[in-house]
């Protein structure tokens, strides 16, 4: 395990406003634009700005969305849609999760 | 990672790959794909909400590299688990064979994915290291001049609810589940001193700029993006910017009013009870939850406890209520 406390690093929060060119997000991933292409084809995936692709602009949260479908096409071996049904029903869970939570006594 | 022996002082202890894939040793191929698919599922970091899920999910996949492989397979099959173990438990640690991979083309590094951070000395002593995992050229992400920019890394970190409230600097340590060059999954365990912004909500994203995966060839590292969740607290539940308190209050302040203290996150307020509430009541303070351009409010729960009618004068009161006071709590279900 490496430790780097030495310096203290500034994190800022990643605004949905914020968007990222298509180029960005692949190269945040290491995936080719034609499989950001297919997740978008199944909707796992909004660009902010429609029109050409080569126009398109995704949210800047959608990185981690990104990076979790391509963790479960490799691992799990899922195809385009089986990654899109699986973050639905994930998304769905941590709702779920977030209102039972949020209704729970203490 | 589970090993089912000792380790030894040198460290290196033999991994039986058919147990952790929960397979006896003369199953098909198909079969061990099968094992392996339904432990990927089962512990796949993602998914799995059990504690040592990654340790298990890593101890699969090194299983799955060297028995999906036929001659992987076949060599790992040569050395026979009664002698490692004995070799193992002589103190000596495990060491294969000498002639254990003749015939085979694989030795001297290299193997079809995963990151060498992430496979046991076991692992290493039979197949080598693999490649350095750096960022991916084959992945085929667009090229920059001047070197490509190496990829983001995503982690998970749960902070606690004060140090959103007041902005603080912690030290986070992540295990980032994240893909090497070859696309497997890694795992890297880091400890970074972060200054945690005020205001931050569970299911944001920080982002650490140049905290991701170097760049190659003179390209700029990568960001790190942590997805926030909050630790469970033990009086507060969030809803978003909201917070949520369950009050407790004395039957006679919830009936007659009154004015009690409630904490928040920034310490204690006074509330004003208003006269006849009852047990469910939501008070609002506005502006008392996660701060913020739109800051959140607080909302306190009424939760009327009863005081125990166990000595003479509480049991009196008690019953004088019940005497004097015509009440039927249960009139709306017409009994």
């Amino acid at each position: 395990m490496s430790r780097d406390t030495d310096t203290v690093l500034t994190a800022y929060v990643v605004e949905s406003q914020t968007t990222i060119t298509l180029g960005h997000l692949c190269r945040s991933c290491g995936v080719h634009a034609e499989w950001v292409q297919q997740l978008v084809a199944e909707g796992v995936l909004e660009p902010a700005a429609a029109g050409e692709r080569e126009r398109w602009a995704f949210s800047a949260d959608s990185v981690p969305r990104v990076h979790t479908a391509l963790r479960l096409q490799r691992d799990l071996g899922l195809n385009v849609s089986g990654v899109a049904l699986a973050l639905e029903l994930m998304d769905e869970i941590r709702t779920l999760r977030r209102q039972l939570d949020a209704h729970q006594e203490r | 990672m589970a090993g089912h022996f000792d380790s030894t002082e040198t460290g290196v202890e033999y991994k039986d790959y058919y147990k952790t894939l929960g397979v006896s040793r003369d199953v098909s191929a198909d079969e061990i794909k099968r094992a392996y698919r339904r432990l990927a599922r089962k512990y796949h970091p993602d998914v799995s909400k059990e504690p040592d899920a990654a340790d298990k999910f890593r101890a699969a996949n090194e299983a799955y590299e060297v028995l999906k492989d036929p001659e992987k397979r076949a060599a790992y099959d040569r050395i026979d688990p009664d002698e490692a173990r004995a070799s193992g438990a002589r103190g000596g640690g495990f060491q294969p064979p000498p002639d254990w991979d003749r015939g085979f083309e694989f030795h001297g590094g290299g193997y079809t994915g995963g990151d060498s951070a992430d496979f046991s000395d076991f692992f290493e002593s039979l197949f080598g290291r693999g490649f350095a995992g750096g960022p991916g050229a084959a992945a085929g992400g667009p090229r920059q001049r001047g070197g490509m920019r190496g990829r983001d890394h995503v982690a998970r970190v749960e902070i606690d609810l004060e140090d959103a409230f007041t902005g603080a600097t912690r030290d986070l340590t992540l295990n980032a589940p994240d893909t090497d060059a070859q696309g497997r999954v890694t795992h890297r365990e880091r400890t970074l001193r972060v200054r945690i912004p005020k205001g931050v909500r569970a299911g944001q994203q920080l982002r650490l700029s140049g905290q991701g995966m170097p760049g190659m060839a003179g390209g700029e590292a990568g960001d790190l993006y942590l997805e926030i969740a909050f630790r469970a607290h033990p009086h507060f539940r969030v809803d978003g910017a909201d917070l949520i308190l369950d009050l407790p209050v004395a039957p006679w302040e919830a009936a007659l009013g009154a004015t009690v203290k409630a904490p928040t996150p920034a310490g204690p307020v006074d509330l004003r009870i208003p006269p006849n509430s009852n047990g469910g009541r939501r008070l609002r303070l506005k502006g008392r939850g996660l701060p913020g351009a739109t800051p959140g409010d607080l909302y306190a729960v009424l939760r009327i406890t009863l005081p125990p009618a166990d000595d003479e004068a509480a049991r009196a009161l008690y019953e004088r209520m019940a005497d004097e006071l015509a009440f039927n709590p249960r009139a709306r279900l017409g009994v």
